[in-house]
């Protein structure tokens, strides 16, 4: 029993790293309706963006305000850069997964050019185990649950209660209906994804502390995840997709106690393939967890 | 250095058939398919265990189901006949209700789920050592190693013929003008009475076959396959490939892999290396490479050879009469 509640618990931190991922993942997807395969590496950029700037300060909230930026960064250059100027030209969907696979991997790769193959850490305090509840976490684990809360009541906060987050739900409904209505739809798809970035930045700094190390194949390796997370939530749809995330991120710690933690990332893929297979459009498909009304 | 052009040469063939395989379905199905990587490496893994002698016990604790010791051909036979079931499979299901990008990310997520099985399971093909000590066909023929390798390369060039000849047969057959159609208007093209789903497993079904037997090729050449040897990247490459040569064009196609694999693939290893950077040439040989796939599809959106209308290839099909029926 023991066993089962710890698990969980680590289950709840999985979770809370998997929902700042995927829930930006799919925000940014129902809003630009751009499917975005270089998700994983904007998790990457942060994480290796953050052991710079704890390097140069020596400051935490230096080190994740830089995985804040540069994740921004690489969404609004990808964004204004590459995936505007495609969509201008009038290119084929199928096309723009494309690019976004391709600037991933210069992403990739850049960083595996700058900072080598090898896994590279944090500079942080061993952590130690505290019982809370029933649960046991150390200190790090509090910290990504507690600041994942917050930015996730933050974003609900920002969707339901203020002009903008009504403006990109109405944008996400119908964008020429948007436009029409006088909301400057280039301008919230823009900033959407630098939201989109800042959160995975944000992701990525806290996987790599909770992992222990970083390497440049990091974020791409996790992707897989963010989808299986997304697409149990339903592709699109924010609130559902933290549902997808809790559901996977427990699923995959609580089977990590009982069988080989190797199999922990096919659990997640499993669960992808039977809910694309049984619910492409998403396993809580109620009403209410659409992101407009 | 002609031991080192031919074996440029014969991967860059092997390449080829792979990148014709994946341009059935990508670029006359139009589907978004990671898939393909993964069947040819489960060719190349039942290639080795029909054709190796039965695992030995020896102290390495090397293990692999069958080792039925086969001859080449039916090596070949069987590892295409496993993938195009595979692809029958795979394609049964996820084509009767995925498009686009949930199929996208189905096919990308199986690569995955297959790699950690094969880790995961190493009785199957001894796990992440990997199968090794493939024998070389005809080797009883006791050549030299550099007549060796152009009887191989002229082996791997026949099968690349017989693979461009069946497909650009198939291109300008009323099958892959169906296929193209549906590609470009689903909707149309079942409203003149196709079948849009058997029409897109049986080109998904043909590119497993093809698949598989790049896979044979590309082990029986490297002689030893393991996880190394494979990774969900290359098919980045091979799209890359397609694109640039012209997505849809068999021959753009062919010539797409030339320069992708032939030119900036082995471009790199020329490049000055610089102290205190080891993972240089990998790294930027990847982001060449995704350039040059934004440049493309950015500016030269049909590649190097765009795909033939079928105006132009009414005399084309004529050629290719003596295949079998009247054009």
């Amino acid at each position: 029993m023991t066993v089962l509640l710890h698990s969980v618990g680590f289950g709840l931190v999985t979770a809370a790293i998997v929902a700042l991922a995927s829930v930006a993942f799919s925000l940014q997807f129902s809003v630009t309706t751009t499917p975005n395969f270089a998700h994983g590496d904007f998790l990457t950029v942060g994480a290796y963006a953050a052991l710079v700037g704890q390097h140069l300060t020596n400051s935490l909230p230096v080190a994740v305000l830089s995985a804040v930026v540069a994740g921004s960064a690489c969404a609004l250059i990808l964004n204004l850069g590459f995936i505007q100027p495609f969509l201008r030209a009038g290119a084929k969907r199928l096309s723009i997964f494309l690019v976004t696979v391709s600037f991933g991997l210069i992403l990739q790769n850049g960083i595996l050019l700058l900072a080598g193959g090898e896994p590279l850490s944090y500079n942080l305090t061993t952590p130690s185990f505290q019982n809370v509840g029933p649960f046991q976490w150390t200190y790090l684990d509090e910290g990504i649950l507690a600041t994942a809360l917050v930015v996730l009541v933050l974003l609900h906060v920002t969707l339901r209660y203020t002009r903008f987050g009504k403006a990109m739900r109405a944008v996400s409904d119908n964008p020429s209906l948007a436009r029409a209505s006088g909301i400057n739809t280039p301008r919230i798809v823009t900033v959407t994804w630098a939201l989109d970035g800042a959160i995975a930045g944000y992701a990525g700094c806290v996987l790599a502390a909770s992992l222990g190390s970083m390497t440049p194949t990091m974020g791409y390796g996790f992707l897989v995840v963010i989808f299986a997370a997304a697409v149990i939530g339903g592709l699109g749809k924010p609130y559902g997709t933290l549902i997808g995330a809790l559901m996977i991120g427990v699923a995959m710690e609580v089977s990590a106690a009982y069988i080989d933690s190797e199999f922990k990332t096919s659990i997640a893929f499993a669960l992808l393939i039977i809910a694309l297979l049984v619910r492409p459009r998403g396993v809580i498909s109620a009403e209410i967890f659409n992101l407009a009304e | 250095m002609l031991d080192y052009l031919l074996s440029v040469a014969t991967l860059v063939t092997i390449y080829s058939i792979v990148s014709l395989a994946l341009n059935v379905r990508w670029g006359w199905a139009g589907l978004f398919d990671f898939f393909v990587y993964a069947l040819v490496a489960i060719g190349a893994y039942v290639y080795g265990v029909v054709t190796l002698p039965p695992a030995p016990s020896n102290q390495y604790g090397d293990q692999y189901i069958l080792g039925l010791h086969l001859p080449f051909v039916a090596g070949v036979a069987i590892a295409m006949v496993v993938t195009s079931v595979i692809s029958l499979i795979v394609g049964a299901v996820a084509l009767r209700q995925l498009r686009q990008l949930y199929f996208g990310i189905m096919t990308f997520s199986s690569v995955l789920i297959i790699a950690v099985i094969i880790m995961a399971a190493p009785w199957l093909f001894n796990g992440i050592i990997g199968l090794y000590g493939v024998e070389a066909p005809l080797s009883q023929l006791g050549l030299d190693p550099t007549t060796y390798a152009l009887l191989f390369l002229g082996i791997c060039l026949l099968a690349l013929t017989l693979v461009y000849l069946l497909l650009e047969r198939l291109f300008w057959s009323p099958f892959g003008l169906c296929l193209r159609s549906i590609r470009d208007d689903e909707v149309a093209a079942a409203g003149f009475g196709r079948n849009p789903y058997s029409e897109r497993l049986k080109a998904y079904v043909i590119g497993g076959a093809i698949a598989g037997l790049a896979g044979a090729l590309l082990i029986t050449y490297l002689t030893t396959w393991g996880p190394g040897a494979w990774s969900p990247i290359e098919t980045i490459l091979i799209f890359t490939a397609i694109i640039l040569g012209g997505t849809g064009n068999n021959r753009g196609v062919i010539i797409g892999t030339v320069v992708v694999f032939g030119l900036i693939g082995e471009g790199s290893r020329y490049l000055p290396i610089l102290p205190g950077f080891p993972d240089a040439y990998a790294a930027l040989r990847i982001i060449a490479i995704a350039i040059l796939t934004i440049v493309v599809l950015r500016w030269r959106p049909q590649g190097l050879l765009p795909e033939p209308h079928m105006r132009d290839g009414v005399r084309r099909a004529r050629r290719f009469r003596w295949f079998g029926k009247e054009a």
